[in-house]
C-alpha cells in the first residue's frame, strides 16, 4: 500500500541523508537520484464529474515513466480535468467525484487510508499562471514544501535541498546571489522554474504540468522545454498543452482528447508515440486537429 | 461540428501540389518532342527540348521554394507533413525526366545526318518512350487520386520498358565490328539507357504516392536486392 511505502521511502530518505548527503553538501547531484525512480501511472475505466457534469468519459492508459507524456486536444475535453485527477486534485472542486482506478506503479491512489496530500506530494503540479508564494523569498519557496512536509529539516540540509532543486530546475546560477529576495521579482520564466524547484524539491516521482509555458514568451517556453527535457531522466512527466508544436517538440508519447459536442464529456481519442501522432496518426479526428482542421 | 480551419494554407498546398504534378504534363511534352527527334534525327528539335527544360527546372525551383516557406510557416504535420515530403521527392524526379531527355538530345547531332545504321534500334527506343509518357500520365493520375493500386502497377508497367532497354542492348551487340556502326550502337545505347531512367523515376513516384497514403516508405522493387 501506498501508506507502507511511503513509510518505507521515508527510511530510505533518512539513510540517505545521512550517508550521501552531508551537510552543507554543494553537490550538483540531483535532489531524487538514490532511492527513487520515475513510476508508472495506469489509468483503467476513469469517469470524471463535476456535480451532475460527466467531464471524462471512459479513459484507460499507461503513462511510462522516464518519458514526458502530453496531453492535447481542444477547450473543454478534459484533458487538465483528467490531469488533476492524477494526484486527486480533481477532488478538491466541491462536487468533483472520480470514478474508476489510477494506480502509482500497481498501487491504487484512490483506495481507503490513502492521503492525499501525501499522492500530491509524490505527483507534484506545476500550472499554467506560475505562482510561486508572493511574500516568500526565492529561498523559502523553494524549501516550503520541506516545512509543509513537517519533517524538521536542519538548516543546513535545506540549503541543499535548494540548491539543488534551482539546480535541477536551470535556475541556480541566475538566482544564487539573491536567494533572499521575494520570488515574485523574477521574471515569468523565472518564476515558472522556481516553481518546478518547489515541485521537485520534495522529491516526488510523477511531475504534472498544466499548460506550464502558455504564459512564457518563446524564450521561456524553451527554456522550460529544454528543463522539461533533462527532468525526464528521473521522473514522470505529464504536461498539458494547447501548442501542438510544443506536444511535437517536448514529448515522446502524446495523447488526444476530443469531445463530440459541447456539453459532452471528453474522452481518450487516441494515444501513442509523438513521431507517429505527428506523421501519422490513426484517427482521422487526430488528424484533423494536429493539421489544425478544426475551426 | 467543427468547421474547417486553415483554407488559405490548405488552398496553396493544392495549388502547389498541381504545380509540381504538371511538371509533369511538361516532361511528357519533351519526352514527346525528344522520341520525335530521334525517329526523324531532327537536330532542331533536340534543341527546342534541350533549351525548354529551363521550364522544368525553373518549375522545380519555384515549387520548391514555396514548399520550404510553407514548411517554415505553417508548420505542417501528418498527411500534410507527407505531401510536401513526397511532392520535394517527385519534383526531384521530375527535374531528373527533363534531364534525361536534354540527354537523349544532346547525343542526337552525334548521330549525324545520315541514314540510321538498324531502323530496328530506333524503333525500339521509340516504343519505350510510348510506354514511358504512358507510365509518366499513369504516375500523375495515381498521385493526384492517391491511388497505390495504381502506382505499384508503375512496377509492371516498367518492366515492358526494361525488357525493350535490353533488346537494345542485343541489337547493338549484333550491329557487328565496323567501327562507325558500333559508335552509332553505342550512342542509341545511351538514349535508350536515358529513357529507362526516365521510367525508374516514375517508378519512384509511385512510391511516393503509397507514402502519402500509408505513412510507410517502401521500394515497391529493390533493385540492389530484386526478388
Amino acid at each position: 500500500m501506498l501508506g507502507a511505502a511511503t513509510k518505507r521511502k521515508a527510511t530510505e530518505e533518512s539513510r540517505q541523508t545521512m550517508s550521501d548527503r552531508p551537510a552543507g553538501t554543494t553537490s550538483t547531484e540531483p535532489v531524487t537520484k538514490a532511492g527513487r525512480g520515475a513510476k508508472t501511472i495506469e489509468a483503467r475505466d476513469v469517469d470524471l464529474f463535476y456535480g451532475d457534469f460527466h467531464a471524462v468519459q471512459d479513459v484507460t492508459m499507461t503513462i511510462a515513466p522516464n518519458k514526458v507524456t502530453a496531453l492535447i486536444g481542444s477547450s473543454g475535453c478534459g484533458k487538465t480535468t483528467f490531469l488533476r485527477s492524477l494526484n486527486r486534485m480533481h477532488e478538491l472542486t466541491p462536487g468533483a467525484r472520480v470514478e474508476g482506478h489510477v494506480s502509482l506503479d500497481g498501487e491504487d491512489i484512490y483506495s481507503k487510508g490513502v492521503d492525499p496530500v501525501e499522492v500530491r506530494r509524490l505527483i507534484g503540479m506545476v500550472f499554467q499562471q506560475p505562482n510561486p508564494f508572493p511574500t516568500m523569498s526565492i529561498y523559502d519557496n523553494v524549501a516550503a514544501g520541506l516545512n509543509l512536509n513537517s519533517r524538521r529539516v536542519p538548516k543546513s540540509q535545506k540549503d541543499a535541498v535548494v540548491e539543488r532543486s534551482l539546480r535541477g530546475a536551470h535556475l541556480w546560477e541566475e538566482v544564487k546571489d539573491r536567494l533572499d529576495k521575494p520570488g515574485s521579482g523574477l521574471s515569468g520564466g523565472q518564476q515558472q522554474r522556481l516553481c518546478i524547484a518547489r515541485a521537485i524539491a520534495v522529491e516526488p516521482e510523477v511531475l504534472l504540468m498544466d499548460e506550464p509555458c502558455s504564459a512564457l514568451d518563446p524564450l521561456a517556453t524553451l527554456a522550460i522545454e529544454d528543463l522539461i527535457a533533462d527532468l525526464k531522466s528521473r521522473y514522470t512527466i505529464v504536461i498539458v498543452t494547447h501548442n501542438m508544436q510544443q506536444a511535437a517538440r517536448a514529448s515522446d508519447v502524446t495523447a488526444f482528447f476530443n469531445l463530440d459536442a459541447t456539453g459532452k464529456p471528453g474522452h481518450l481519442v487516441e494515444v501513442g508515440p509523438t513521431n507517429q501522432i505527428f506523421t501519422n496518426p490513426t484517427e482521422k479526428q487526430t488528424e484533423d486537429y494536429v493539421s489544425g482542421r478544426f475551426g | 461540428m467543427p468547421e474547417i480551419a486553415r483554407a488559405e494554407y490548405l488552398g496553396e498546398l493544392a495549388t502547389l501540389e498541381a504545380s509540381a504534378l504538371g511538371g509533369l504534363d511538361l516532361v511528357n511534352i519533351a519526352l514527346a518532342r525528344t522520341m520525335e527527334a530521334v525517329e526523324n534525327q531532327d537536330v532542331e528539335l533536340a534543341q527546342v527540348v534541350i533549351a525548354d527544360d529551363d521550364r522544368i527546372d525553373g518549375r522545380y525551383l519555384e515549387v520548391h521554394q514555396s514548399l520550404i516557406t510553407l514548411l517554415a510557416t505553417q508548420s505542417p504535420v501528418a498527411t500534410d507533413l507527407r505531401l510536401i515530403s513526397a511532392l520535394l521527392h517527385v519534383l526531384k524526379s521530375i527535374e531528373r525526366m527533363g534531364d534525361q531527355c536534354v540527354n537523349v538530345c544532346k547525343v542526337i547531332p552525334l548521330t549525324g545526318n545520315y541514314a540510321p545504321v538498324d531502323p530496328r534500334m530506333i524503333d525500339l527506343i521509340v516504343q519505350m518512350g510510348g510506354h514511358t509518357r504512358t507510365l509518366i500520365l499513369q504516375a500523375k493520375r495515381a498521385f493526384e487520386e492517391r491511388d497505390v493500386e495504381m502506382a505499384r502497377d508503375l512496377v509492371r508497367r516498367d518492366d515492358a520498358v526494361d525488357e525493350l532497354n535490353r533488346k537494345c542492348f542485343g541489337l547493338a551487340l549484333e550491329i557487328g565490328d565496323d567501327a562507325d556502326k558500333r559508335e552509332w550502337a553505342m550512342t542509341m545505347l545511351l538514349a535508350a539507357r536515358a529513357i529507362e531512367r526516365v521510367g525508374d523515376n516514375a517508378v519512384d513516384i509511385g512510391e511516393q504516392v503509397a507514402f502519402v497514403v500509408t505513412g510507410l516508405f517502401r521500394e515497391f522493387e529493390d533493385a540492389s536486392h530484386p526478388s
